[in-house]
């Protein structure tokens, strides 16, 4: 066990380097010089080179990357071209937001999805249970900016029921995490987004769960369980979810990679300070530190939660570790 | 004996291509699917000769006066913008656009994560590691944001668009193709065919590939799909081809004109086209599961 928590650690060190490294590549070595954006050709030739000095621009670049690298792992993530802010600033104040929102969108996916998952199945071939089918895949293939605007469409502009945007009321940015939560304001604005985020994963796991539903219920242990007259919710919820719920959390690893990506389009859509904003906005003004470091943090947070995910499943499924080479 | 090889090489494909019809029409759900992307395939082919209008002229009504927001009517179908562009006309120009970009970055893809996979599944060893290793690193890559960066950097252009989503799109295929070429490696009849004698480029795709095809079939729809939401999402957030006009290009300039509170027929022609476009792939994706996976059939 503790020998497979260490490979897959150094394989996300490794995958973290590797990501760190063609991140370095794009900025530095494509066409639509990054500089350009600080350094004016109209500049004096001189200026402009004590410029590049001081950047460390005029040093070979394997010692830019090395000194890329230093920077990187100590924190030093430079300032934005824009407010002249700390990028580490903006990012840690960011980071926390876009959990947030993560973690409500999730946990809708999650509870809505495994229970509608097991209702499906149990009434299998009901009208409800293609209703669901059909229900879920349409909000899959809705791109999340879509069922965002048809929400603030119809709960904001029309009904006048929830805020259009942001996280908390203009001017009233409270002091700590704990202030955030006690605001009413704050939970008006996290329905929306935690919704269209919710509605766009709903069908994976409500999918995957209705299909390994059906499979456990072929089991001989559940046709033991209902011989012994236990109540068909009994079986459902006791014996047959908790073992159908294993596929889901094998897709939890691929849900939470593409979750960080969705994230960006809410987040621009609900105007939610979070990090995929951030990205939007930074990458949209040519604010590359900001851009760069943005992409760094969310590409942390990926391969992390790939990680836990791991973890989780071969905790919960002891079988996994036996393999000397990993999951297959 | 050359013509007769052609020959049997149409037959062949002919008889592939009926297969393939009567796996898509043997399902309700799927043979809906495929007649919508047939119905949008020609609209894309022919849309400049179904366009009524240029969709960057400023339209006046029958009277004379300046048709700006109207909603649907006799004139206009499917309504006007602020600047009194012609929303049909421009539906029609952006489904070019849009299936270009979905059926160029989805064949690439495909083609890419498929040789990769089978590459890797049928060599295995140092071959497999290394190009495992680099897909996990793509995996280490947040989705959306790693097209935006790519198209701020390069330039907001089509083929860069293309570019950028065929980079990283390719990596599911080619994990799930790899898991499949693996199983198909143990099977007899690749000994058989390793033992007559056969090259590894012939075992590979004489032998392996058409038992990978409908996965190979259904990544391909996955892959397509996935690159309309894509470019929807990207353009949405501003990162499209300003010179073409796609859906997502469509809502982003409805985003950007604040006419969100009235326009309510901006916004549901192009939002339509793309639920119905990619539900249509993931419909007929549908149908290649059950060949792929012969347990889900029972169900």
């Amino acid at each position: 066990m503790l020998e497979y928590v260490l490979r897959r650690l150094l394989y996300m060190l490794i995958t973290l380097f590797a990501v760190a490294s063609i991140l370095f590549l794009l900025f530095r070595m494509l066409p639509g010089e990054a500089t350009l954006q600080v350094i004016s050709p109209a500049m004096d030739e001189a200026v402009q080179q004590r410029m590049k000095a001081a950047f460390g621009l005029d040093k070979p670049v394997w010692h830019q990357y090395l000194i890329y690298l230093k920077n990187l792992v100590s924190l030093e993530w430079g300032r934005s071209f824009v407010s002249a802010q700390e990028v580490t600033a903006i990012i840690s104040y960011r980071f926390w937001n876009t959990l947030l929102l993560m973690a409500s969108g999730l946990c809708m996916t999650l509870t809505l999805g495994i229970g509608f998952g097991i209702v499906m199945a149990w009434k299998r071939n009901s009208p409800l249970d293609v209703a669901g089918t059909v229900i879920g895949l349409i909000f899959q293939a809705a791109p999340p900016f879509i069922t965002g605007l048809l929400l603030l469409m119809i709960m904001s502009y029309r009904l006048g029921l929830f805020p259009t945007g942001g996280m908390y009321p203009p001017g009233e940015r409270p002091e700590n995490l704990i202030g955030l939560l006690l605001m009413p304001a704050f939970w008006e604005r996290i329905v929306l987004p935690t919704i269209t985020v919710g509605m766009y994963y709903l069908a994976t796991p409500m999918l995957v769960m209705r299909d390994s539903m059906l499979e456990v219920l072929g089991s001989d242990y559940i046709e033991l369980a209902r011989a012994k007259g236990l109540k068909p919710s009994t079986v459902m919820f006791r014996h047959a979810a908790r073992n159908a719920l294993l596929g889901v959390v094998t897709l939890a690893s691929i849900m939470v990679g593409f979750a960080v990506g969705g994230q960006v389009v809410v987040e621009s859509l609900f105007s939610w300070p979070g990090m995929g904003q951030l990205m939007v906005e930074s990458a949209a003004s040519h604010d590359y530190p900001v851009a760069q470091g943005t992409f760094l943090m969310l590409a942390i947070l990926v391969i992390g939660l790939n990680f836990l995910t791991d973890f989780l499943y071969s905790y919960l499924d002891p079988r996994i570790t036996v393999s000397s080479e990993g999951i297959k | 004996m050359a013509a007769k090889t052609r020959g049997n090489a149409l037959v062949n494909i002919k008889r592939l291509l009926q297969e393939h019809y009567q796996i898509i029409t043997s399902n309700r759900l799927s043979a809906t699917g495929l007649l919508f992307i047939v119905i949008f395939m020609v609209v894309a082919i022919f849309a400049p000769w179904i366009a009524p209008n240029d969709p960057w002229e400023m339209m006046y009504d029958s009277s004379g006066e300046f048709a700006s927001l109207r909603s649907p009517s006799w004139q206009f179908p499917l309504g006007t913008t602020h600047l009194g562009y012609d929303l049909f006309s421009q539906l029609i120009l952006a489904t070019r656009t849009t299936l270009l970009i979905g059926s160029v970055s989805g064949g690439i893809s495909i083609l890419i994560g498929a040789n990769i996979g089978l590459i890797s599944g049928y060599y295995g060893g140092k071959i497999d590691e290394v190009l495992m290793r680099f897909t996990d690193i793509l995996y280490g890559m947040p989705f959306l944001p790693f097209i935006i960066v790519l198209i701020s950097l390069f330039g907001r252009r089509l083929e860069f668009i293309i570019l950028a989503i065929v980079l990283i799109i390719w990596r599911t295929s080619a994990r799930v193709i790899r898991a499949q070429t693996i199983s198909i490696k143990q099977r007899q009849f690749i000994a058989a065919a390793k033992a007559r004698g056969c090259s590894d480029f012939r075992i590979i795709y004489r032998h392996i590939l058409p038992n990978v095809l409908p996965l190979l079939l259904l990544y391909a729809a996955f892959n397509i799909a996935w690159s309309v939401i894509t470019e929807a999402s990207a353009s949405f957030l501003g990162f499209g081809d300003g010179e073409t006009i796609s859906w997502g290009g469509m809502l982003y300039e409805l985003w950007l004109s604040g006419k969100t509170r009235v326009a309510w027929w901006w916004f549901a022609a192009p939002s339509i086209c793309i639920v119905l476009l990619v539900t249509s792939l993931v419909f007929v994706s549908r149908a290649y599961e059950e060949v792929a996976n012969p347990r889900l059939r029972k169900r």
